[in-house]
């Protein structure tokens, strides 16, 4: 086991990714959570296995400002060519608030809407976000959680930079879905890259990701 | 009468342009006391006629419902709450008056914008605009502050660095560059605060005061102008210059691999379609070039400090290798303290580090470059913040950020005022 400084880049993309893969688990609109620091990281090399990264965390909900819950993770980078997604295993001490409440406003009120859902540009590149698309914002990002886990190795750190077109899409059932573009910024090589989700949604079942892919970037811009 | 003539003539040409107009138009917060007064107000919701546009719908009693009553339905909503014991209240009494105020400030802020004497500096601004407040910055504060011409951008756009200097010939200097990756817009923007305030400050602070009485600060608040331009009129997210790149369909390099610092290494890519590509060769771009040739005629800068975004870092020496500079205790014990004087103003936390061990090994850029040219205190700035906004961060925080920044940049300042080498 090395002992790594909490700043060095290691520590820093596989904490970057436990937090997307907790948000993901544990997010809804009502819920944002976001890496607030990284306190303990340790490496372990485990032969024939991959990289296994020990992390203490220290995570934050986007609304409960200073509300901070401690967690711990274990991320495992998986050796050799196959491409899957890396391990992630968590704790979070005590308990998260409770967002029934939260959730279920913004549920019915996506519901009661004449037409279905469009937007584009979320935030514009003003950093504006109007009131009634912060939620629709906040899912993505819980959503592109479970995106960046997927996709990630010890050479990325992928953030949600931008929604560049959301559509809700009609259903008969009492589960909401929504296709998104997203822009999502690759840290390490800096590129923006378009992606398409699918994401489902219901207060009482949680945030799902059914379709998700890479959209080619236009060699012309 | 005239009055009537006037509306209805409005109302129609409204119609015909397909502008709708709100006049008489009003908006009601309505409060249900149980399910049997909210089912009134779902009921009231279906009858299409009345035209009503629910701000907030019902949907548990529990809160409020906001809704715009068109004026000719206004009546007949009013009687059906009444007569229900359905409690309201006027939140807006005429939703035109509230439209046209709206306007009319945008047209005067505009206007206000317009004005060179006016410059906001909390918000985002066209290159148009930030060039024209160096020019105001240069004339009002003309006895410290002057505008000079380092070059041109591929485009032909000029590259203006502000010179803030008591005099003295070639005094040693302190070099400042924001915006070298365009989308980084908060960068630019605090460059902009921090000329302001360097210029103000001097007369009145004694630390800037004696600062400039030794020291000259040289400031290049746009490093890529065409690039801004760009996520201006076409793409937010741009990052190099425009350069054609021959052989290629994709433009630009990032002109933070094109330094001549391990050009080429690890950490830049040689596809020009990448985000992260170095270019032909070292100093390929004029950007890049101009400032380069900027330093080695001057001959006399004793710190090279550099501001992107976003992730809260600030950092030093090296990118293209991973092994520490000869100064690397010295180096971060200064960002240390950099960073704990950005944090002392609104909390705002900094990791400190060399570019490598930090974020990753990136090959040709300006820092390891002017490091090994002899500048000793060579640091780069990731400004706020650590990815809910990144390149996007709202105008509201680019004070805040500025003013944080500042005093981050003014310890590293200060302590090369009184380390002079």
């Amino acid at each position: 086991m090395t002992e790594l400084p909490p700043t060095h880049s290691q520590a820093t993309r596989a904490a970057a990714l436990a937090a997307a893969y907790i948000r993901y688990r544990h997010g809804s609109p009502g819920r944002g959570l976001v890496l607030r620091a990284v306190h303990r990281a340790r490496r372990q090399d485990i032969d024939g296995v991959g990289h296994k990264y020990h992390l203490e965390l220290v995570l934050e909900d986007i609304f409960g400002k200073d509300s901070t819950v401690n967690c711990t993770a274990e991320v495992l980078y998986h050796l050799g060519n196959k491409i899957s997604a890396p391990d992630v295993q968590f704790t979070i001490e005590g308990e998260l608030k409770n967002t029934d409440e939260a959730d279920n406003i913004c549920y019915n009120r996506i519901k009661s809407l004449k037409k279905e859902l469009e937007a584009e540009n979320i935030p514009d590149s003003f950093g504006n976000v109007s009131p009634e698309m912060e939620p629709i914002r906040v899912l993505a990002w819980v959503a592109s959680g479970y995106v960046v886990w997927q996709n990630s190795t010890e050479n990325t750190k992928y953030q949600l930079a931008q929604i560049k077109h959301v559509k809700q899409v009609k259903r008969s059932d009492e589960y909401l879905e929504f296709d998104y573009t997203i822009l999502l910024h690759e840290n390490v090589s800096q590129e923006i890259i378009p992606w398409q989700m699918t994401v489902l949604w219901h207060p009482q079942h949680g945030v799902e990701v059914t379709q998700n892919s890479p959209q080619p970037k236009h060699a012309l811009d | 009468s005239n009055m009537k003539l006037i509306l209805i003539f409005s109302a129609l040409f409204g119609a015909a342009l397909c502008l709708e107009t709100f006049v008489g138009h009003q908006v009601l917060r309505i409060k249900t006391r149980n399910e049997e007064q909210l089912k009134k107000l779902q009921f009231l919701e279906t009858l299409e006629h009345l035209q009503l546009d629910f701000w907030l719908n019902p949907s548990i009693s529990a809160l409020p419902v906001d809704v715009r009553i068109p004026a000719h339905s206004l009546q007949a909503v009013k009687v059906f709450l009444e007569s229900h014991g359905i409690e309201y209240s006027i939140l807006i009494e005429d939703l035109q008056v509230v439209l046209n105020r709206e306007k009319q400030d945008m047209v005067t802020s505009q206007q206000l914008e317009r004005s060179s004497s006016t410059f906001n500096y909390g918000t985002y601004h066209s290159l148009a605009s930030i060039y024209q407040e160096l020019d105001s910055l240069a004339s009002e504060f003309s006895n410290i502050v002057s505008k000079l011409q380092i070059g041109e951008s591929y485009e032909n756009r000029p590259l203006y660095v502000l010179k803030f200097s008591t005099g003295g010939r070639n005094r040693p200097a302190i070099w400042l560059d924001a915006g070298i990756h365009s989308r980084e817009w908060v960068t630019q923007a605090s460059a902009m605060w921090i000329a302001r305030k360097i210029a103000s400050d001097y007369g009145n602070d004694p630390s800037i005061t004696s600062l400039l009485n030794k020291v000259d600060v040289f400031l290049l608040p746009v490093a890529n102008p065409d690039g801004y331009e760009f996520t201006h009129t076409t793409n937010r997210m741009w990052r190099k210059t425009r350069s054609k790149n021959s052989g290629s369909l994709c433009i630009g390099v990032d002109p933070n691999r094109n330094w001549d610092a391990g050009f080429g290494g690890p950490g830049a890519s040689s596809n020009p379609c990448s985000d992260s590509y170095h270019g032909p060769r070292a100093n390929s771009e004029v950007e890049v070039e101009s400032v380069v040739n900027f330093i080695k005629n001057h001959g006399n800068v004793l710190a090279f400090l550099t501001l992107h975004s976003y992730s809260q870092l600030l950092m030093y020496p090296y990118g293209y290798k991973c092994t520490p500079p000869a100064d690397y205790a010295e180096l971060n014990a200064l960002g240390e303290a950099a960073a704990s004087s950005i944090q002392s103003l609104y909390g705002t936390t900094y990791q400190v580090g060399s570019i490598c061990s930090t974020i990753y090994q990136a090959s040709g850029g300006s820092i390891d470059w002017s490091y090994d040219y002899g500048i000793k205190y060579s640091f780069a700035f990731e400004l706020r913040d650590t990815g809910r906004y990144g390149f996007l961060l709202p105008a509201s925080q680019i004070i805040p950020t500025a003013e944080e920044t500042w005093l981050g940049l003014k310890t590293i300042m200060e302590y090369v005022r009184d380390n002079p080498y």
